[in-house]
């Protein structure tokens, strides 16, 4: 008999069932101790785990499920809101092509699993390469796709990845791993306050041990749960788009590059689609490694997927489709098709040519023609790098080298001389006329950059894009050691 | 007497029974029907976009006029057929025009700075998959629903009823189909 997708929401996992009811059991185990102790310390006459009165039994027992509740509910409830916030996530902008492309694909997984639910997508302005999913108990869903991802994978794997998180909302996953999450993350901050405690009372040692032992269990069975769900996405994945390839070539993409990116807190790094944390577990095979992490070895996810695509571990690298790079032929001169709309005309801040508006990669940016300076919206900027491949040219390369030096030994100059500096070299912000702010990129990468912060605008004087591409691309970062004190 | 009311019980219980199983056929029937309303709208929706595409690289393609004129044709042929074979079949000749056509676009790089036209091709290819997607739900449904009809208890009611078996919507690409190896096992 088919099993269409319908089938497999109604059918759920028995094992995955009753880990959780583990999980729920001993959450309750924890909370019942804690009462217990409460109790001990305040009154200091009881002893431990002796039960006077059924009276007594019954109050635990009723305070216990309340706090529960309480806090099930409240975690369950703010669980969206509060992964949108910390990883920065922003809602897609239609103006940007492959942003409607992300709204668009959502929507064909909304047919392709025939769910009538809404799940939104949401984009994380970050170059690095994840995705993630969350769902509270308001039926409130997101998709949270990173600049990075989306900018890398062609249409296909994008499909894949976004499927494989639709999965998670679909079948409840995600709801469960944030709630689990949020109820166990006061267990851990728990087991670190008594840490503190027991060196000054002995009496909490007892404590210490159980709860570090009931906590490092749940996290086991956690992850245990979250490896299973991962495979099972990954076929869900498959049942929806028919495309295993797609998916196999996505994970080997991500695995490839650096999928953290340091905004997901303990707990909620289950709800990406790869690993963010660098842990040598990840990766490794055998028992121990394989109750250390959230995420099975992508190595044995995609032997899986290559399996149902009949293919070998070797078509990964000749059926390599992902996005290359569209050229674009350079605009007739005199073609004012973009800019002519109704924008108020600006004007190049160093050379007082009209900025003209032009496609890049996707987005728009303002370009002037005479000194080939760029005028970038903020937020388009990391969209803009992650897109963008430059070509390694020795003028690029010569300039990085020349740009870089120079602007650590100006930068080395600045810490000693920081008051004297003045605002001798700004340039007017071309949309609102007031002195645009100086700085460098990031500390980290020392391409200087002139920002306006009232219109969250952006010069690039030429070339500079593209060395903060190269730069960032190739990884060559400022002499960090030099900046400790600055920051300091 | 005792007997009496045994058998009373008895046909109760068959009667329940039967209108469980009746329910459950209109649900799974309505099911395919609404998969089918899906389908539709995104064949709607692949009409309204194809005259727009044209238009918008006519001016670009002036040696192209007759992929064009094919798939401007293709479409008026899947707009009237009626019956869901002869539909699907024009349907796939459609599909297979596009593709022909988009495989064209890519020679024409003037076409990739023009944002509209990439607009339209993006939208033109979401509602191809869509297409793919709602079909491959609308098959899946209806094979349930077949199934259905044809297992020993559940015959019984629907050639009383006359339940009639929903036709298939073909899919004409081999990798629509569901992979061959077990799904749910886990890696072994
Ligand atoms: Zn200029
Ligand atoms: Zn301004």
């Amino acid at each position: 008999m088919p099993i269409t997708f319908i089938d497999i929401e109604r059918q759920k996992s028995w094992r995955i069932g009753l880990l959780l009811f583990f999980l729920v059991a001993l959450y309750f185990l924890f909370a019942f101790i804690i009462a217990q102790a409460v109790v001990l310390f305040l009154l200091g006459t009881r002893s431990f785990f002796v039960i006077g009165s059924a009276n007594y039994a019954v109050i635990i027992a009723v305070s216990v499920l309340t706090l529960a509740l309480v806090h099930f509910g409240i975690s369950g409830y703010t669980a969206v809101q509060r992964v949108i916030e910390q990883v920065r996530a922003e809602t897609p902008d239609p103006e940007d092509g492959i942003h409607r492309q992300l709204v668009n694909i959502i929507a064909e997984i909304h047919i392709a699993s025939g769910n009538t639910r809404k799940i939104r997508c949401m984009v994380i302005p970050t170059l690095s390469m994840n995705a993630l999913a969350v769902t509270d108990l308001k039926g409130e869903a997101v998709i949270a796709i990173t600049e990075g991802l989306l900018s890398r994978l062609s249409r296909d794997q994008l499909e894949a990845v976004v499927a494989h998180e639709a999965y998670h909302i679909l079948s409840g996953d995600c709801l469960e791993t944030s709630l689990a999450a949020s109820l166990f993350g006061i267990y851990a901050s728990a087991v670190d306050g008594l840490k503190g405690a027991s060196t000054e009372d002995v009496r909490a040692v007892p404590f210490l041990l159980l709860f570090w032992m009931l906590s490092t269990l749940a996290s086991m069975v956690n992850m245990f749960i979250s490896r299973e769900r991962e495979y099972r996405a990954d076929a869900g994945a498959v049942r929806m788009t028919r495309n295993p390839l797609a998916l196999a070539e996505a994970l080997h993409r991500i695995s490839a590059r650096w999928s953290g990116a340091g905004f997901i807190s303990d707990g909620l790094e289950m709800l990406c689609i790869s690993s963010p944390t660098v842990d040598s577990h990840d990766e490794a095979e055998g028992w121990l490694d394989d109750l250390l992490s959230t995420h099975p070895p992508v190595r044995k996810r995609i032997a899986v997927l290559l399996g149902m695509a009949h293919l070998s571990p070797s078509a990964l690298d000749k059926q390599d489709r992902s996005r290359t790079p569209v050229q674009m032929p350079p605009l007739p001169a005199g073609s004012f098709e973009g800019g002519s709309v109704q924008e108020p005309l600006m004007f190049c801040p160093s050379c007082r040519g009209p900025l003209v508006r032009e496609p890049a990669e996707s987005t728009t940016v303002f370009r002037c023609h005479a000194c080939r300076g760029l005028l970038v919206d903020n937020d388009k900027i990391p969209r803009i790098l992650a897109r963008k491949q430059v070509e390694c040219t020795d003028r690029l390369l010569a300039l990085v080298r020349a740009v870089t030096a120079d602007n650590q030994r100006s930068l080395a100059i600045r810490q000693k001389r920081l008051k004297e500096r003045k605002n001798a070299e700004t340039i007017p912000c071309p949309k609102c006329g007031r002195v645009m702010f100086r700085t460098f990129y990031s500390y980290a990468y020392l391409i200087e950059i002139d920002r306006c912060n009232a219109c969250c605008l952006t010069w690039f004087d030429a070339d500079e894009l593209e060395m903060l591409q190269y730069i960032i691309e190739n990884k060559i970062t400022g002499a960090i050691e030099n900046l400790q004190e600055f920051h300091g | 007497m005792s007997v009496v009311w045994i058998l009373a019980g008895f046909f109760l219980l068959l009667a329940l029974w039967g209108i469980c199983i009746y329910n459950r056929l209109v649900m799974l029937k309505n099911d395919v029907r609404n998969a089918w309303s899906q389908v539709d709208v995104q064949l709607k929706r692949r009409y309204d976009l194809i005259p727009n595409l044209v238009a918008a690289v006519k001016g670009f393609m002036e040696h192209e006029k007759t992929l064009l004129q094919n798939v401007v044709d293709a479409r008026a042929r899947a707009m009237a057929a009626d019956r869901i074979r002869d539909r699907s079949s024009a349907e796939d000749s459609l599909t297979n025009c596009l593709n022909g056509f988009f495989a064209v676009m890519e020679g024409y790089p003037v076409l990739k700075s023009n944002e509209n036209v990439m607009h339209l091709q993006e939208e033109l290819v979401s509602t191809e998959n869509r297409i793919a997607f709602s079909r491959q739900l609308y098959n899946d449904l209806v094979a349930n629903y077949r199934t259905r009809l044809e297992v020993f208890p559940d015959m019984i009611i629907s050639s009383l009823f006359s339940f009639r078996p929903a036709e298939y919507f073909s899919a004409g690409r081999d990798d629509l189909q569901l992979p061959k190896a077990a799904l749910s096992s886990s890696a072994q």
